[in-house]
């Protein structure tokens, strides 16, 4: 098995990444995800350009409201604590569930979100954490909810010549708690249902989000409901995914129930 | 294809050959550099047979491109034969019968090397966790646990190869030349299999248009395909099997289904029944499946399509095509669908010409196009 040719630009500079996106590359970061579909020939791109190693990409710098991640870190580096953990060690979490560990040395938190798989561990912890996609195209920059970004499966509002350059994580306050649940048939696989519950008492948030459901993570309308135990997560997940089958919504449910259990400190 | 020098610190030496950049690590090591103790299994990632040592970090050398490790210290098997932790865990590996064809082994060893020295309070259930990411189809396992539980319970020499610090770039390296257009080889089917089982989707549309007036575009299957995104015809279609293709982009997936459906009708309750089988050549995947169809009339002038599929999806591309996704492909498509039917069996042009569906497809070239037009139908 191997790709289709490419051309392949390593860029010294965000600078040289962009002009080669605006002359129509894909960018390329850790490969993790990309790479097995370049090697079946499911992904034929003409012309890749390497931002793994970008100086912008790889940026952390603190915020006055949290830290701006550099969408070339790696899920290694969160896990080991090599860059900050805003929120005390959630994040430290997710990126240890991440596929294998020889898969998060090499991928990148921002290759994971614009590649939106919506199975993907980032794109449904960063949706729940309500984290900014800070993104560079033609235009200038612009800041993108993540609820926002991911726009469906394998989409966001990425557009030519933009370019996925950072995450920034909103710090939560000081008796915010929170629960991340996935379940997969095997370790490192892909989520088959998943759920973030965050409360967040002195920010005045309560946020349910499922994932994994095919497209993009669903905040739930009913969050506080379900956090305050007005409505149950069976009920609310049936609600809000109207045309599931029950296998399927018995799946997403228990991920919901053991993330808030994860979040009440059950 | 452009070449590129690829200079890698190799198993301690500097060394440097030309490599396309589609050459994975791997390839370049066992072809280029004739170090064929790294093996490999999937090609895509999976079953860590060829995970090796980049920068002092065990990763996957089939998803990591030799060029993209241009300056990088590689480290493989062969490469840690004075290594007295890795002469530790091959004894073991070698007491314990931690191998058995031994295909598996060079990534099993290096991903035991980095949990003995990652870490050392790890019991049986962390190993298997940490070693999930590598399969061994002999052993079941229990002897590479043993032998890596044995080595970190033995008071086991220092790691000598450690992570280094993380490598920017230091120049561009390279000037992008124009790329061959990728060549599309495909091969029609004539095949038609009835399938018995598959993953089933079902989904009603309420199309904006009277069924009296929608039925007579809904049995024309020209125009059917017409509306269908992604969708052409090859000729005419002769005792309603049609045959033609389909483009559907997934990200940056994308697939052309190249196959003949057969079409029958049943005038009398405007009911329907698709069977087809389609190829992607380049993929090599196929799709076969069975859709039926009823339309209904609605008492408030508007009609209902009520549409049950069955497919099954082999090849690469299954094992993308989870169930979820592409019951949400498929809504997106029958959304697009729906609007251009309606729109035909009205007499007005359809909504926008009938194009694949290539969302993220190289590089999100026509995300806006594709948000507009959702956001249109939404």
């Amino acid at each position: 098995m191997k790709p289709a040719a490419f051309d392949y630009l390593a860029g010294a500079a965000l600078a040289d990444a962009k002009s080669a996106l605006a002359a129509g590359a894909k960018p390329m970061a850790g490969n993790q995800s990309l790479g097995p579909m370049l090697n079946l020939r499911l992904a034929r791109p003409g012309r890749l350009v390497d931002i793994a190693m970008l100086p912008e990409l790889r940026a952390v710098t603190e915020t006055a409201t949290g830290l701006r991640l550099g969408a070339a870190i790696t899920h290694a580096e969160i896990e080991d604590g090599e860059v900050p953990d805003p929120t005390g060690g959630w994040l430290r979490e997710a990126a240890a569930g991440i596929a294998y560990r020889a898969v998060r040395n090499r991928g990148t938190l921002g290759g994971s979100l614009a590649h939106a798989d919506p199975a993907a561990d980032w794109v449904i912890v960063m949706t729940g954490l309500e984290a900014m996609a800070i993104i560079d195209g033609p235009s200038g920059r612009r800041e993108v909810a993540m609820a926002d970004f991911i726009t469906g499966p394998f989409a966001t509002v990425l557009g030519d010549g933009d370019l996925l350059v950072a995450i920034e994580v909103p710090k939560p306050g000081v008796d915010a708690r929170w629960g991340y649940w996935k379940f997969c048939r095997q370790i490192g696989e892909f989520a088959k249902a998943s759920a973030t519950v965050l409360v967040d008492p002195a920010k005045n948030v309560n946020r349910c989000v499922l994932g994994a459901l095919g497209r993009q993570p669903l905040v739930l309308e009913e969050s506080q409901a379900v956090i305050e135990g007005r409505l149950s997560p069976r009920d609310a997940v049936t609600q809000a995914l109207p045309g599931r089958s029950p296998e399927a919504l018995a799946l997403h449910a228990t991920a919901l129930e053991r993330a808030l259990a994860q979040a009440n400190g059950e | 294809m452009s070449q590129h020098e690829v200079t890698l610190t190799l198993n301690g030496a500097p060394v440097t050959k030309p490599a396309e950049p589609r050459t994975h690590l791997a390839d370049f090591l066992r072809e280029d550099h004739l170090l064929t103790g790294t093996h490999l299994g999937c090609e895509q990632g999976v079953c860590g047979a060829c995970t090796l040592y980049v920068d002092g970090r065990p990763v996957r050398s089939c998803i990591t491109f030799a060029v993209a490790c241009d300056g990088a210290s590689v480290q493989t098997v062969e490469g840690f034969e004075d290594d007295p932790l890795m002469a530790r865990l091959r004894a073991a590996f070698s007491r314990h019968h931690g191998l058995q064809c031994g295909y598996c082994t060079p990534g099993m060893l290096a991903t035991g090397y980095d949990i003995v020295r990652r870490l050392p309070d790890a019991d049986e259930a962390r190993i298997r966790r940490e070693l999930s990411g590598n399969i061994c189809r002999c052993t079941g396992y229990a002897g590479i646990v043993a032998a890596i539980q044995d080595v970190l319970a033995s008071d086991p020499p220092a790691a000598r190869l450690m992570p280094l610090p993380r490598r920017q770039r230091a120049a561009v390296s390279a000037v992008a030349t124009e790329a061959a257009a990728p060549s599309a080889s495909v091969r029609a089917t004539e095949v038609v299999v009835e399938i018995k089982d598959g993953i089933s989707l079902s989904r009603s549309l309420v199309l904006e248009a009277p069924a009296d007036q929608v039925w007579p575009v809904l049995r024309d299957i020209p125009t059917v395909v017409s509306c269908i995104p992604g969708a052409s015809l090859d000729g005419p279609v002769e005792n309603g099997r049609a045959q033609g293709v389909c483009t559907i982009a997934i990200g940056p997936m994308r697939a052309t289904f190249r196959g003949t459906a057969q079409v029958t009708l049943d005038e009398s309750t405007q009911q329907g029944r698709v069977v087809g089988s389609g190829r992607d050549g380049l993929s090599r995947s196929s799709l076969d499946g069975a859709l039926d169809f009823a339309l209904e009339a609605l008492p408030d002038g508007r009609s209902r399509l009520d549409l049950t599929m069955l497919y099954t999806l082999k090849g690469p591309l299954a094992q993308f095509g989870r169930p979820a996704l592409v019951a949400e492909i498929a809504d997106r498509i029958l959304a697009d669908a729906a609007a251009a039917l309606a729109a035909r069996a009205v007499g007005a042009a359809p909504p926008a010409p009938a194009k694949p569906l290539d969302g993220l497809a190289l590089l999100g070239t026509s995300l806006k196009a594709m948000l507009k037009r959702f956001l249109r139908l939404g």
